[in-house]
């Protein structure tokens, strides 16, 4: 994308790592973030952009999407076979969710007009092991690997509770139960501990005649989590189920890097703190299964005031829309129970929290020096219904403009589509 | 000055007060009422109820000696809101055994009724009520005999056994792709159903016959005495028919029934009606739409787009709001408030955003008799918001439902109070919280 060294100034700045700035302004320069402050004096052949008293933020970061693997249209093709589970297995950890991605998911689009310049894309809760999540750009491309995030470090996706059990169990396989997962998860690791030792000897041998070990796609992403090269990021709802995986995990050396959807993390703040695990949770969503019956507005709140790490995720594709007013939401519904959570502090379950969670905070998540230039201008604030993004800058390069019309993309599904196009 | 109530009025309301109990009356005071949504709102009101009904509303009404008076301390003051496209009471945590809004087989098409399934005890009402939501048109979602799927009732969401306000509000169909399979893989089929059911059941009213017209075959039940007999009042304009549909051609098949039968529609869904939104408004056809779809999520929905509900309103079409996914139901209130603000950030006026939650919903769903507005005659159901209710992180102080004060206490609030963090340190379980 093409882009030109930038000035916003008069703006109201949410820096993502918990400040705010009245009347600042913010110097983008060859991608980079080169100046935050209340007053930049900007070079010469900068481009000025007034935001008449806007809000600026970094780009919003969905730590869990669906966008391009359960892309849109549905259909009832899609309701029997889905591109987001593999459901053949429910230890699919062979599968990547970059290899789902439709790129011209009109979603895409969307999402970018409202801010949110990177997604983490996984795979869905079907399995045990549903496979590798993938970190995006929320950049218009033609391939995926035009929009992979580079150099990120891959994750997996784990699921427990109700959908493995059901997915499975109601074709009378394994599992059926959620001692059944459980067994599932533990065996799946025992079959990668060994795996892992098998590489782990054949490297120690140093021996160019010996012959490798064969590969196993399952495995060897397993054996990667084992070494720390893999991030595990786990649907769980329950805390007691959360408890469990958290036992899981010690047994067999790796670590849980977050649960998302978490619905009862509130119930265990300090143990959730105590082994470093984030939660990306929804504001609001509750009741629609059994397990997500004891789901809270507060939540979110709960734990970020018992010294937890919180993320807010969109899951299903078209909320991440609105991932600002969620949290607006959930401050509202703090506010009511005595806990005062600033703006400025609650723009980070958006920005530099799931920055953290993809171990991509060096580069994004905060409008600072050195960062990547993912800005987002904002109407007004940006926690009001009412405001909208206006600009959304990604590496420095104007993604979207809503004042531009030339610079509003749109996906190759949506070109040529007469339902779209002003009636007749 | 003071609206909407003459001085007849008045004095019949004091003779009323002072027959009855102090305790069943109520004012409200300072308000910054939205008396009439769609309207400016009276500053520094005063809303008197009595026995459940506004008696009176204005910036000059005395109230009298007595009467439990609450101070709104200038917040807003608005209507209770209605969500026009829910399951509310029909069910719980989505399992077969909780879960009453369809059937799958049986003798049910059109007649299938949803009134006796309705729960007061489900743990959705309170959430519903803590959000604002005072009414709420229930709707089932598919009978066995598509493409109808029954009758829809409202419901007041009053405390206590009595939630149904007004039973057999509608007939109820859906048409589209999605749904298509059911009737045989073509939605042509679907319109070709609907309109022999409303054949039959019109040949049916100027002709009774004793016995069915089909008593075999597939068309048996769809033709059935008892299903064609719920069709009765649509035709007879008593009740609308609702179609849940999105895609243009669905909705120029909708509004031909109405050219064709000069019956009343109702459109659900409709996310393709900006495309037809003069035609929507010269065929009266009400619309209750999603305010956050914004994209294709199937490809009936092809052109959804965000401002839909400006589009439809500033065309002069009745819209109200729904909405998607695990919000239906189990956020029915919240999700319709923040769902009025999106669409008055895309460009539908905030009063008529107001109306699209309170008037517009009572007109479409035939209740605007004793809901929607706060004149006086009207079922008191009145909130008194801590900030712009549009906001999702505004929320009702009070709720009034029929006059009376609803708890706003809701599961999740009472789990917040059990795990708030000041109670870390509690040596007690939760459970003793």
């Amino acid at each position: 994308m093409p882009r030109v060294d930038t000035v916003i100034q008069n703006a109201t700045i949410f820096d993502g790592i918990g400040h705010k700035l009245l009347h600042g302004s913010i110097l983008l320069r060859d991608g980079k973030i080169i100046a935050v402050g209340p007053a930049i004096r900007a070079p010469a052949g900068t481009k000025i952009i007034d935001a008449h008293g806007g809000y600026l933020t970094p780009g919003l970061i969905d730590v869990h999407s669906h966008l391009g693997d359960f892309a849109a249209p549905y259909t009832l093709q899609d309701a029997k076979v889905s591109d987001v589970n593999e459901e053949s297995d429910p230890n699919s950890a062979e599968v990547w969710a970059l290899h789902s991605i439709r790129v011209q998911d009109p979603q895409f689009s969307r999402v970018r007009a409202a801010g949110v310049t990177t997604l983490q894309v996984l795979p869905g809760s079907s399995d045990l092991f549903g496979g590798r999540g993938v970190v995006l750009k929320n950049v218009p491309a033609v391939t995926v690997q035009q929009m992979e995030f580079p150099d990120a470090m891959p994750s997996l996706k784990m699921a427990c509770g109700e959908n493995p059990k059901y997915t499975f169990g109601q074709k009378g396989k394994f599992p059926s139960s959620e001692m059944g997962n459980v067994a599932g998860y533990r065996e799946a690791w025992i079959a990668a501990a060994e795996y892992k030792r098998t590489w782990d000897d054949y490297y120690a041998k140093h021996d160019p005649t010996l012959a490798p070990p064969p590969r196993n796609l399952k495995l060897e992403t397993l054996a990667a989590v084992l070494r720390g090269q893999i991030l595990v990021d786990m649907h769980c709802y329950r805390a007691d189920e959360m408890a469990i995986m958290i036992d899981v995990a010690k047994e067999f050396g790796y670590k849980i890097n977050a649960f998302h959807h978490a619905v009862e993390a509130y119930k265990i703040v300090p143990l959730l703190k105590q082994n470093g695990v984030c939660v990306a949770v929804w504001a609001d969503w509750w009741g629609f299964k059994v397990e997500a019956f004891d789901a809270i507005r507060t939540n979110a709140a709960f734990v970020d005031a018992g010294g937890g790490c919180v993320m807010l995720h969109s899951d299903a594709p078209i909320s991440a829309e609105h991932l600002p007013q969620d949290a607006a939401l959930i401050l509202g519904a703090a506010r009511r129970v005595g806990i005062d959570i600033p703006e400025e502090h609650a723009i980070e379950w958006l920005t530099i929290n799931p920055a953290k969670s993809l171990r991509l905070d060096s580069r994004i998540g905060a409008l600072e020096p050195g960062k990547n230039a993912d800005v987002v201008l904002w109407s007004g604030d940006p926690f009001s219904v009412y405001s909208r993004a206006t600009m959304v800058f990604l590496d420095g390069a104007v993604i979207y403009d809503r004042n531009d019309p030339a610079m509003q993309p749109i996906s190759d599904f949506d070109v040529g589509q007469p339902a779209m196009e002003p009636p007749q | 000055m003071s609206l909407s109530y003459g001085r007849s009025v008045w004095s019949s309301v004091l003779c009323l007060a002072s027959i009855c109990c102090h305790a069943q009356s109520l004012a409200i005071t300072h308000a910054t009422a939205y008396l009439h949504p769609g309207r400016p709102p009276l500053q520094n009101a005063t809303i008197l109820i009595v026995n459940g009904k506004i008696a009176a509303a204005g910036d000059s009404v005395p109230v009298p000696q007595g009467t439990r008076t609450i101070d709104a301390h200038h917040h807003m003051v608005t209507p209770g809101l209605m969500n026009s496209d829910s399951q509310l009471g029909l069910l719980e945590t989505g399992t077969d055994d909780t879960s009453d809004s369809a059937v799958a087989t049986g003798p049910f098409g059109a007649a299938f009724d949803v009134q006796y399934a309705l729960n007061p005890n489900s743990t959705l009402l309170p959430v519903a009520r803590a959000d604002g939501l005072t009414r709420a048109m229930v709707m089932p979602t598919n009978s066995a005999t598509p493409p109808f799927d029954g009758l829809g009732a409202v419901l007041c969401l009053s405390e206590g056994a009595g939630i149904l306000d007004r039973p057999h509000a509608a007939v109820v169909a859906t048409v589209g792709g999605m749904v298509a399979p059911a009737s045989g893989g073509s939605r042509s089929a679907q319109w070709m159903l609907l309109r022999m059911a409303l054949d039959a059941s019109s040949a049916h009213l100027k002709r009774p016959v004793r016995n069915a017209p089909a008593t075999s075959g597939p068309s048996a039940t769809l033709l059935s005495p008892t299903n064609l007999a719920a069709l009765t009042p649509v035709l007879e304009r008593k009740i609308p028919l609702v179609v849940n549909a999105s895609r243009e051609s669905d909705l120029r098949q909708a509004i031909a029934l109405v050219d064709d039968y000069k019956i009343r529609v109702v459109l659900v869904g409709a996310d393709e009606g900006w495309r037809v939104a003069p035609l929507l408004a010269s065929h009266n056809i009400p619309v209750v739409l999603d305010p956050y779809a914004s994209t294709s999520a199937t490809y009936d929905q092809t052109g959804a787009r965000l401002d839909n509900a400006a589009i439809l309103d500033r065309a002069g079409v009745t819209i109200s709001f729904k909405a998607a996914f695990v919000h239906v139901s189990y956020n029915a209130g919240i999700a319709i408030r923040e769902g009025a603000g999106i669409a008055v950030a895309n460009g539908l006026p905030w009063a008529e955003a107001l109306k699209a939650l309170t008037t517009n919903p009572a007109v479409t769903w035939g209740i605007e008799n004793h809901y929607g507005t706060l004149d006086a005659g009207k079922d008191a159901d009145i909130v008194i918001w801590d900030g712009d209710p549009l906001e999702p992180s505004s929320a009702p102080t009070l709720v009034l439902i029929r006059g009376r004060q609803v708890s706003l206490e809701t599961r999740q609030t009472l789990l917040e109070k059990r795990y708030r963090p000041a109670l870390t340190a509690n040596p007690l379980p939760p459970d003793y919280h």
